[in-house]
């Protein structure tokens, strides 16, 4: 489903290398973990797959479904079903919760042919699954995150992604900030979206996501690349062991 | 421009040194010698009659082409205890000088809404004197739709008695040089007043808001708010003044203009200014200039809106708070769809 094939990536105006030839290959259904010590490009890695300005692609490709999605805008990429659970999600004052969300769902729809949602159908869709992830209704009248906790935050980027239905799931660092509660109500909500139509790239410094959402390969990303990768039980070694034999 | 009998104001003169009329005026502009056709309507039990200009030596020179070219004043008076829900309406003022005098009398509870709406190639020059009488409640909505090779300089006088209240809320696109200054007087106890404001400019367009503000008694309570957003080579203009006499204690007064620069060529002229002389006040102003921000206009579009639409909401929701003031919905949804218009345009 993504294939990356050696992706060198620069910032700075192309001045420092972040990422030198990484590849990488999630195939429908799974879940991928990326797990590895801090600057080695993890968040640069969600970014480049979603489109934000000031990361230079000096080579390589990225492919969803065989699409280039390099050459597309961040709003088309989204509309091809990629969606990214920001690590630091943005506070957008003035616009209410409903607003942006219904805004950006139909704006999806619209982007792919689809018939737009109704209010309505909306509305009711919305109230349920807020209740699903035990969010206060009057979240969804507020302007998005403004006022939010750094757990409330989070659980609304997964509140979004819920309602959005991605194919392809990018998740950067979800877990921190969140109480064990909170974790648990979120990946709850992740495995809920597994399915063998979709895969995801959950991106995390800490393996104690991965004991809620279980992964089906575990890469470490050091130095550039994939440094190893293995099955869920990588992840308990690479906890217990650090990533010292990594990073050097 | 010379053919004028009184001078226009100019950069020369430090209150104008943004906004140079003189500069702005061509002698063939429509309505430089001529009365604004000014039509009023107001709801029954208000009146409306024609009296005389009154002149004085410190008349500014806009006043005096004012006098000289607008014919009568327009008398509007506003009995004692009067309310209604149907405003007082000010139009006309397409081209030409005006001279129009508002008075609330005591209690009275008005709305009253301006629509500037200007022909090609005029020039306005209207003044507005408003009487607050004590405990009086002015509503006032100002709309500026004027084409861009108009110039307009609407200048209002606000008389303040005690605890009486303006509410204004301006929504402005400019035009060749347009120019809204307030100037208001607080004569009495617990004056109140809410100066709001947002001004959309594109092309090469000029908007001046301007605001004076002087307290001469204890416990004024003062809010304004200006926000601005500024296109390709449009200049916008805020010059705003709180002037707190020694008598005014007590005063709770906030000014702040917030402006979001939408290109690189465009600019943005700001003089917030506080003249104190009453020690134990709470006054403040700010003023900020700055772009959308990058960081959340990604955000939007990752989650699949457009880049046009991303910055248009945001834009929108920057801007439309100057209105969250106004208190009559069926307005406010109208200047708020105005300003999606603006943005909405290609």
């Amino acid at each position: 489903m993504l294939k990356i094939e050696n992706l060198h990536v620069a910032v700075d105006d192309g001045q420092k290398p972040i990422l030198t030839g990484l590849s990488l290959e999630v195939p429908k259904g799974e879940v991928h973990a990326i797990m590895g010590p801090n600057g080695a490009g993890k968040s640069t890695l969600s970014y480049v797959l979603t489109g934000r300005e000031g990361y230079d692609v000096t080579d390589g490709t990225v492919k969803l479904d065989g699409e280039d999605l390099l050459e597309m805008e961040p709003e088309e990429r989204a509309a091809a079903g990629v969606f990214l659970s920001f690590q630091y999600p943005l506070e957008i004052p003035g616009v209410p919760t409903m607003t942006f969300l219904k805004t950006a769902l139909n704006a999806q729809r619209k982007a792919r042919g689809e018939e737009e949602m109704k209010a309505p159908e909306f509305l009711k869709t919305a109230r349920a699954l807020a209740k699903d992830l035990k969010m206060k209704p009057e979240m969804l009248k507020r302007p998005l995150n403004v006022g939010f906790s750094g757990g409330e935050k989070k659980r609304m980027e997964i509140f979004q992604m819920m309602m959005l239905e991605p194919n392809f799931i990018v998740m950067d660092e979800t877990d921190s900030g969140l109480d064990v509660d909170a974790l648990r109500i979120v990946a709850d909500g992740v495995n809920k979206l597994r399915s063998p139509d979709r895969g995801m790239l959950i991106i995390t410094h800490y393996q104690r996501l991965l004991d809620y959402i279980v992964p089906d390969r575990v890469h470490v990303l050091a130095k550039g690349g994939i440094a190893a990768s293995g099955d869920a039980d990588f992840a308990k070694k690479l906890e217990s062991e650090g990533y010292d034999a990594y990073a050097a | 421009m010379t053919h004028m009998p009184h001078s226009l104001p100019h950069r020369g003169v430090e209150a104008w040194k943004w906004s140079d009329v003189n500069r702005a005026v061509a002698d063939d502009m429509r309505g430089l010698d001529a009365a604004a056709p000014v039509q009023i309507f107001v709801p029954e039990g208000v009146t409306v009659t024609r009296t005389d200009v009154q002149t004085s030596a410190n008349d500014t020179t806009l006043y005096k082409l004012a006098s000289d070219y607008a014919g009568q004043v327009w008398d509007i008076v506003v009995p004692d205890g009067f309310t209604s829900e149907n405003p007082i309406q000010i139009e006309g003022l397409t081209h030409g000088h005006a001279q129009i005098s508002l008075r609330l009398g005591k209690g009275a509870k008005v709305q009253l809404v301006e629509h500037y709406d200007g022909q090609a190639g005029a020039f306005v020059n209207s003044h507005l004197n408003i009487k607050l009488a004590e405990t009086a409640v002015l509503d006032r909505v100002i709309v500026q739709t004027d084409p861009e090779d108009c110039v307009r300089i609407a200048t209002t006088h606000v008389t303040a008695w005690a605890t009486s209240e303006l509410i204004q809320h301006a929504l402005a696109f400019g035009g060749k040089l347009s120019r809204l200054e307030t100037r208001m007087a607080g004569m009495g106890q617990g004056v109140k007043a809410t100066i709001n404001a947002a001004y959309l400019l594109d092309g090469k367009r000029h908007c001046d808001m301007t605001s004076y503000i002087d307290l001469a008694c204890p416990d004024g309570h003062i809010r304004q708010n200006v926000k601005g957003v500024t296109e390709d080579k449009a200049r916008g203009v805020f010059q705003g003044k709180f002037h707190v006499r020694r008598p005014a204690q007590h005063t709770d007064a906030r000014m702040r203009h917030d402006c979001i620069m939408l290109s690189e060529t465009s600019e943005i002229r700001s003089k917030p200014e506080l003249e104190i002389y009453a020690d134990d006040v709470v006054c403040e102003h700010g003023n900020t200039i700055g772009a959308l921000d990058e960081s959340a206009l990604f955000y939007m579009r990752q989650r699949g809106i457009p880049l046009s639409q991303a910055r248009a909401m945001l834009t929108e929701a920057f801007l439309g708070s100057v209105f969250d003031t106004l208190e009559d919905e069926v307005m406010r949804e109208s200047l708020l769809e105005k300003l999606r218009g603006w943005l909405a345009r290609s």
